[in-house]
C-alpha cells in the first residue's frame, strides 16, 4: 500500500517537482467528488489516485443512522456469548463522506473499512477481534494510512490509536450522536486543511564540532580524555556528555524558533512536539490550509537550505491533524 | 544516526513506523472521553511514543562522538605515513569501542519503544 503521507528530505537542492511525480498519489480513503474539484496540480502527474471513498454530489447518503454496506456476519453469533468482535473506530468525517472502493483495517485478519453515519457525521470503522491484541506495525501504519488518506479532500478528526466500541449502533449513537455539535465544529475547523510535521536533526559531527570551539569548558574536557583510558576518564566523559547534551538542548530551543518565526503566516497553527531524538533540532507540527501548501513547503525547502550540512529537515505530510484534534472538547 | 549529506535530497521515502508511532499512539482524540458505555477495552501491544530522556548512557556516547571526531581531524593533519601507523591502530580500537556505544545507545533509544509500564501485559514484537 502507498504510503499516503508524503514524507521526504528537503535540502537544497531542487529535484522536488520531479522527485513528487514519481511518487504514487496517496490512496484516499474519503474524498469529495463533483462541487467542489480537488485542486491536484503538478502532484497528480502520477497515476489516477484510488480513491477508498468519495463525496457524493449533494445527494445525501441513503443510509442513515446504519452501516453503509454488508452487516457484519459475525455479529449475529457474538449475541449472547461474549464479545468476541467490536468496531474500531479511525476517524470522524462529514456524512458526505463515502467509500469507494476496499481497504483494509487494523487486526490479522483485517476487516474491511466501512463508514458508519449519524445525522451528518460519519466514522470510519471495521470490524477487529476483541480477544486478539492490538498493535502491530501494520496496525500503527493501517490507523495512519486510514486517515491520512483522506485528508486532502475531506476533514478528518483522528481518533487516538486503540478505540473499540461495542458495536457500530454505539458509535452511531453514543460516539456521533451524542457529540454531534462539538465534531461538527472541529471539523468546520479542520476543513480545507492538515497536518504536516518537521522534523530537522543535527548533524553530528557538525553540531559537535560547533560545541567544542564556542564552548570552552567542553574543549578542555575533550582534551582532558583524548587518547585516554576510557575507563580512568569516566567521570570527565559523562562531563562533557552532558555539557554538550544542555549545548545541544540550548541549541534546539533556538532553532525550533528559528522553524517558528519562518513559519509564521503560513500556518493555522502549530504546536512544538517532544524531540524523540537528542540530536533533534526541531519536532513541530503545523496546520497548514491545504491551498497554503506551496508556500509553506517553499519556507521549509529554504529553511533546509540555511541549514545545510548542519540540520537535515524532513517534512511529513499532509496528515490528518492529529496535534490539533484535541480542540473539540467534550461537555461535561 | 546522521550520516555524511544526503544531498540527494528531495526523494520521498515512506514514512517511517518511528513517525507513525510518534503521530498516532499520543495524539488524536481521546474517545474516552466521549464515550462512556459502550468502550470495549481490547489489549495493546506495548508501544509507547519515543521520548529523550538524557542519561549517562547518552553522555558516554556524546563523549566517545567527540573523540571520534577528534581522531578523524588528527587523521587529516598528520603526515601520512605517522597517520598510517598510529591511526591504523588506534582507529581499529575506537572502532571496537565505538560500535558497543552505538549498540548501547540503540538500546537506549529503543527505537521507539521503552520499558513498558508494570501491570500491563506485554507482547513485543521486533520491529
Amino acid at each position: 500500500m502507498a504510503a499516503p503521507s508524503k514524507t521526504r528530505k528537503t535540502t537544497s537542492s531542487k529535484p522536488k517537482q520531479a522527485a513528487k511525480a514519481t511518487s504514487s498519489k496517496p490512496k484516499q480513503t474519503a474524498a469529495r467528488t463533483a462541487g467542489s474539484k480537488p485542486k491536484q496540480t503538478a502532484k497528480t502527474a502520477g497515476s489516477k489516485p484510488k480513491q477508498t471513498a468519495a463525496r457524493t454530489a449533494g445527494s445525501k447518503p441513503k443510509q442513515t443512522a446504519k452501516t453503509a454496506g454488508s452487516k457484519p456476519k459475525r455479529q449475529a453469533k457474538a449475541t449472547g456469548a461474549k464479545q468476541q468482535t467490536g468496531i474500531y473506530v479511525y476517524g470522524i468525517l462529514p456524512a458526505d463522506a463515502k467509500l469507494t472502493s476496499e481497504m483494509p483495517g487494523v487486526g490479522d485478519p483485517p476487516g474491511q473499512v466501512r463508514v458508519v453515519y449519524s445525522d451528518g457525521l460519519a466514522a470510519l470503522v471495521s470490524e477487529v477481534d476483541v480477544t486478539q491484541p492490538l498493535g502491530s506495525p501494520e496496525d500503527l501504519r493501517a490507523h495512519k494510512e486510514i486517515l491520512d488518506a483522506s485528508v486532502t479532500e475531506l476533514p478528518v478528526l483522528p481518533l487516538r490509536f486503540g478505540a473499540v466500541l461495542a458495536s457500530e449502533d454505539a458509535v452511531a449513537e453514543e460516539l456521533l450522536a451524542a457529540n454531534r455539535d462539538e465534531f461538527t465544529a472541529a471539523l468546520s475547523e479542520l476543513d480545507g486543511r492538515a497536518e504536516y510535521v518537521v522534523k530537522g536533526r543535527y548533524i553530528e559531527d557538525a553540531v559537535l564540532d560547533e560545541v567544542l570551539s564556542e564552548n570552552k569548558q567542553a574543549a578542555r574536557l575533550r582534551d582532558k580524555i583524548r587518547g585516554k583510558n576510557p575507563d580512568a576518564t569516566r567521570d570527565a566523559r559523562i562531563q562533557l556528555g552532558e555539557l554538550i547534551n544542555e549545548q545541544v538542548t540550548a541549541k534546539r530551543e533556538e532553532d525550533t524558533r528559528v522553524l517558528g518565526n519562518a513559519m509564521k503566516g503560513h500556518c493555522v497553527a502549530s504546536i512544538v512536539r517532544e524531540p524523540t531524538h537528542e540530536l533533534d533540532a526541531a519536532h513541530v507540527a503545523f496546520l497548514v490550509d491545504t491551498d497554503q501548501e506551496e508556500d509553506m513547503e517553499r519556507v521549509i525547502e529554504n529553511l533546509a537550505h540555511d541549514w545545510g550540512g548542519w540540520i537535515e529537515v524532513r517534512l511529513i505530510g499532509p496528515m490528518a491533524a492529529y496535534d490539533f484534534a484535541g480542540s473539540a472538547e467534550p461537555e461535561g | 544516526m546522521t550520516t555524511g549529506m544526503q544531498t540527494g535530497g528531495a526523494r520521498p521515502s515512506p514514512t517511517g513506523l518511528a513517525d507513525v508511532i510518534d503521530t498516532i499512539l499520543d495524539k488524536g482524540l481521546v474517545i474516552d472521553a466521549y464515550v462512556r458505555v459502550s468502550l470495549v477495552g481490547i489489549e495493546l501491544l506495548t508501544i509507547d511514543a519515543r521520548i529523550v530522556i538524557a542519561s549517562v548512557d547518552t553522555y558516554l556516547r556524546f563523549a566517545e562522538a567527540v573523540n571520534r571526531l577528534d581522531i578523524s581531524q588528527e587523521k587529516e593533519t598528520l603526515p601520512d605515513l605517522v597517520g598510517d601507523m598510529q591511526q591504523g591502530g588506534a582507529k581499529h580500537k575506537t572502532k571496537g569501542v565505538l560500535e558497543a556505544a552505538g549498540e548501547k545507545f540503540r538500546e537506549f533509544a529503543g527505537d521507539g519503544r521503552e520499558p513498558e509500564p508494570a501491570g500491563r501485559r506485554s507482547r513485543r514484537e521486533e520491529y
